[in-house]
């Protein structure tokens, strides 16, 4: 009896060894499953992270699989977001190691990423980049070498929708010659003819182009050369009230509705749905917005304050860059990957210009009668502001990236009454001199 | 023999064990550690370890890019200075002294009404426990969204008898309540326990109220509440410490941004923004830190008070 109850003692205590054991192994690999180096067959796995709506996930999955049957032994792994959430995903990753090896990057952000020592310096790899454009390539120039290479080229614009403006009899504004007070009337007109909840504008102050555009056009920038805040809070202040103003006159949404259109994505923006006449969009966002929409959209230059064109401002945008993680574990493969959708013609044919128009020239030329007409429309506004333009605006220093937020807020405390123009703008530009000092 | 028979005869035992008994009674720790480790590993890599560093962590500048630099108790100063955390401070507070006597007093109510021996008890107990699963959910705060937006199901419903609602959680005034709102919708939890405590109650109190003439309501304050009240401690205490967590629900409905005009900012989301948004680690490990004071202050003053309102019928 006494030796049988051993026995099956020991042989439970064994078997219950190996259990916890097993369970210790296991959850000590759970934790420890890192990114493999590479497969037993010699293939190479890239990691790619980007931003954007259904259209661009179609099409950048289309170009990952032209590279990859190029290069058979990479294989590319996508992983892509909407705006919001990106960045918070992105600043987990690289904290926790595990950054994507080619990540969409914003100029908002590159200066933050780079200075840190997040991004590779891709001069130092085989990327060609003598088709570039001068002005787009040296975008991605700081100080820690060639981190992001443009994917694309961006102007501001308010797109408009022709649809809204028939249904209220409205005739289209002539953007050579509009000046801000005719983009208030016309687009209070918009909203006293049409449907109840359609509004001739979107409000601008959700994003720091429009506040970029606006203080351009008054001898001012968003930020200066050596990385300080180029404006002071009396600039701000009438970018506000002037807001303030066209939202009282019903052209743009009231306070409450502009705070519930901050958080559609693109698909249901009041232009995509017909609630706005106009509203503030980035060029390469047309096609995008068209498909939405149903319908065509027209771009439109940024008003003046002379009603001039040449007054209006407006600036070339690398629209997003490439930029690879210093710590890929394949940072040639990731150099390949970047070289393809920059200078490879069957890149350029699949991604046309969602990401705006491409800067590498060979590349723009051998796909124009590739593109759709929206796309069209994209190139040849950018091709017809090129004498207009002003001078390059100095990149966004590190800390940009919380700019728009306070932006977005103070807004709101305007628009509900909560602060005078004169109050959040001396808070506004203390936030933001704090934040990127 | 059973390992908790086993377990209870070794500790009903009084005397000295033999030396062969404490060899065995060593052996058996020693499975009992090998059995624990799992645990144990997930309790100091995922919970204990993580502690420490966020704790070292609020002592340093750390950008999540580049290594933490000791700064000392500069990020505690700063708190002081910070205007934001003030307001999101303020949120908190109200969120949680509003939301949870609101949350606890309609728990209670519709246990009272389940208690009263309803007809198919199981079945409503499920209908009214289903927010609480679903309420700490993402779908459920975009449903929320859709409910308390402007052209939302609430102002739809208000359009008809001819008001004008605003937008709901578009604005400053009303955002924040919308949100108190939809944590008294998941009253499920308490509402359980106060299910379960009724129940603990022993008839024969009110059947001596009833013969002594007590009304209904009499009952209710001089039987029903004290009885309950050491389970209205627990849900209290609970409900408390998880209201100052939340974070969910506020991140959702306002887009993650805490707004309109940060009228929904609450410290977790605040938090979150300054260690993710801004790269602010170190000051949002601080703040974490901070946050767990608050927590420990609100129980100790709970358990504190709870001397002079809580009544143990044992």
């Amino acid at each position: 009896m006494v030796s049988k109850a051993k026995r099956t003692k020991r042989k439970l205590r064994a078997s219950a060894l190996i259990a916890a054991t097993a369970a210790a192994v296991l959850a000590l690999t759970a934790c420890g499953g890192g990114s493999e180096p590479k497969s037993a067959d010699g293939k190479v796995e890239l990691r790619f992270s980007w931003w954007g709506g259904d259209q661009r996930a179609k099409l950048t999955q289309e170009a990952i699989k032209a590279f990859e049957a190029e290069n058979p032994n990479i294989t590319v792994k996508a992983e892509f977001g909407d705006w919001s959430g990106y960045w918070d995903k992105l600043a987990t990753q690289v904290a926790a190691n595990d950054a994507p090896d080619i990540i969409q990057m914003d100029e908002k952000y590159i200066t933050e990423y780079s200075t840190r020592g997040a991004l590779l310096d891709l001069s130092k790899y085989k990327i060609d980049t003598s088709k570039m454009d001068e002005a787009a390539l040296n975008a991605g120039k700081g100080e820690k070498g060639l981190t992001g290479i443009a994917a694309g080229i961006n102007a501001a614009t308010i797109l408009a929708n022709p649809a809204v403006f028939q249904a209220a009899g409205v005739p289209m504004p002539d953007d050579k010659t509009w000046t801000w007070d005719d983009f208030e009337r016309i687009a209070a007109e918009v909203t006293a003819k049409s449907p109840k909840g359609t509004y001739g504008a979107a409000a601008y102050g959700t994003d720091e182009a429009s506040l970029g555009v606006w203080l351009r056009q008054n001898g001012k920038s968003l930020y200066t050369q050596d990385g300080k805040l180029g404006f002071e809070p009396s600039d701000i202040k009438d970018y506000w009230e002037f807001l303030k103003d066209m939202s009282d006159k019903k052209a743009v949404p009231s306070a409450s509705e502009i705070v519930e259109a901050e958080a559609a994505p693109l698909d249901q923006s009041g232009l995509a749905t017909g609630k706005n006449g106009m509203a503030f969009w980035w060029s390469n966002q047309l096609p995008a917005l068209e498909k939405a929409a149903g319908g065509e959209l027209q771009i439109l230059r940024f008003p003046s304050k002379t009603g001039k064109a040449d007054d209006a401002g407006l600036w070339y945008k690398a629209s997003q860059f490439w930029s690879a993680s210093s710590r890929s574990k394949h940072p040639e493969e990731a150099a390949k990957f970047i070289d393809f959708l920059t200078n490879n013609v069957k890149a350029g044919e699949i991604l046309l210009a969602d990401r705006g128009v491409y800067p590498n020239s060979d590349v723009r030329e051998a796909i124009a009668p590739k593109l759709a007409k929206a796309d069209v429309k994209v190139v040849d506004f950018i091709d017809s502001i090129k004498d207009e333009l002003g001078d390059a605006p100095a990149a966004p220093p590190k800390g940009a990236g919380a700019i728009q937020e306070i932006i977005k807020r103070y807004t709101s405390e305007v628009m509900f009454n909560r602060l005078s123009a004169e109050e959040a703008g001396k808070k506004a530009v203390d936030e933001m001199k704090s934040a990127i000092s | 023999m059973s390992a908790i028979g086993e377990l209870s005869s070794m500790t009903r035992r009084k005397g000295p064990m033999t030396k062969e008994e404490k060899k065995a009674n060593g052996r058996d720790n020693k499975a009992a550690y090998v059995f624990l480790l799992p645990w144990l590993l997930g309790l100091a890599v995922i919970t204990v370890g993580p502690m420490f560093m966020s704790l070292y962590l609020s002592f340093t500048d750390y950008n999540l890019l580049q290594p933490p630099e000791w700064v000392g108790l500069d990020n505690f100063v700063r708190m002081f200075g910070d205007a934001r955390l003030h307001n999101s401070l303020r949120v908190t507070f109200t969120y949680v002294l509003v939301g949870v006597p609101l949350q606890l007093a309609v728990a209670l109510v519709i246990a009272l009404v389940l208690d009263k021996g309803l007809r198919g008890l199981p079945f409503y107990r499920s209908i009214f426990y289903l927010p609480s699963l679903l309420g700490g959910s993402v779908a459920v705060a975009i449903l929320w969204k859709q409910i308390f937006g402007t052209t939302g199901l609430v102002n739809q419903v208000l359009a008809m008898i001819g008001i004008q609602g605003p937008g709901w959680i578009s604005d400053p005034n009303t955002a924040l309540g919308s949100i108190i709102l939809l944590h008294v919708w998941t009253f499920g939890s308490p509402m359980i326990i106060f299910l379960a405590g009724l129940r603990q109650i022993p008839v024969m109190y009110y059947e001596a109220a009833k013969v002594d003439g007590a009304t209904t309501l009499q009952q209710f304050w001089r039987i029903t509440l004290p009885m309950l009240s050491p389970i209205i401690f627990f849900n209290l205490v609970l409900q408390i410490i998880g209201s100052f967590q939340s974070f969910t629900q506020a991140f959702i409905v306002s887009g993650g941004n805490g707004g309109p005009s940060d009228s929904t900012m609450f410290f977790t989301l605040y938090l979150y923004q300054k260690g993710f948004g801004q790269f602010d680690m170190g000051y949002a490990s601080a703040m974490a830190w901070f946050l767990l004071v608050i927590i420990g202050v609100f129980t100790a003053i709970n358990f504190i008070a709870s001397k002079y309102w809580v009544f143990y019928d044992d």
